[in-house]
């Protein structure tokens, strides 16, 4: 059974310019490694050095967030459409002294 | 990207009505349109603890609800309530969307945020932000 994956914005370059593509795997892990089959890189885009999903991918396998079931063990049930988003976010970061006349 | 984007007056009034409204939190959220011509801004919640000085887009999976409608994502906006309409280290640390604008806004001089006191008013920028954290400054053409 294949898998649609979603690929919007920053990480289509690592797929040929494509943004939604299909995928066979029971668990997001072989997901991304039979994308990485195909293109070569990929999962270095989307996983750490340990073999974690990085810290600013989101990936949502339906309505669920893999981070909180089990990142690349995350179960892919049939038929599911798989998002991969890169965060955003960011900020000022620290608040600036106040002005004098405020 | 290209070095200009296309951001009609009223969404540019838009964003800075979110922003006052979130003050003194950081707003953000998503402007979506097609070839550098924003035609909609998507408000998203900052789902960030520390809002004041950070923000976290909550709502990412808009971006495919955008993709769905055959437009494209230009632009991701926030605020920064206090400090310029420049990305800061924090900003371009956190960048992960090199082929879209990144829309800032500033209250910093803003009178309805500084209780009517503000000389200039609102500021609003666009930049591109690379994976290396180069920025490099959009042009915003009505």
């Amino acid at each position: 059974m294949k898998t649609i994956v979603r690929l919007p914005g920053a990480l289509r370059d690592a797929t040929g310019g494509e943004t939604k593509l299909a995928a066979a795997g029971a668990t997001l892990g072989e997901l991304i490694a039979d994308i990485d089959r195909r293109y070569p890189g990929f999962a270095e885009r989307v996983l750490d050095g340990t073999g974690a999903l990085r810290s600013y991918v989101n990936v949502y396998i339906g309505e669920v967030d893999a981070r909180t079931h089990g990142g690349t063990r995350a179960p892919v049930p049939d038929g599911a459409e798989v998002m991969v988003i890169p965060a955003m976010a960011g900020g000022a970061g620290a608040a600036p002294p106040r002005s004098r006349a405020a | 990207m290209t070095g200009r984007l296309v951001l009609p007056q009223a969404l540019r009034d838009e964003i800075v009505a979110h922003a006052r409204a979130e003050a003194p939190k950081e707003c953000c959220g998503l402007i979506a349109g097609r070839e550098g011509r924003a035609t909609r801004v998507i408000r998203c919640t900052n789902a960030s603890p520390t809002p004041e000085v950070r923000y976290t887009i909550a709502e990412l999976r808009r971006v495919i609800e955008i993709e769905d409608a055959g437009l494209e994502l230009v632009a991701i906006y926030h605020s920064h309530p206090r400090s310029p309409a420049y990305p800061s280290p924090t900003d371009r640390r956190e960048a992960h969307w090199p082929d879209t604008a990144y829309v800032l806004v500033s209250l910093r001089y803003d009178a309805p945020v500084l209780g009517g006191k503000g000389p200039f008013g609102p500021e609003l920028h666009a930049y591109a932000i690379s994976d290396r954290d180069a920025v490099r400054q959009v042009t915003l053409e009505s």
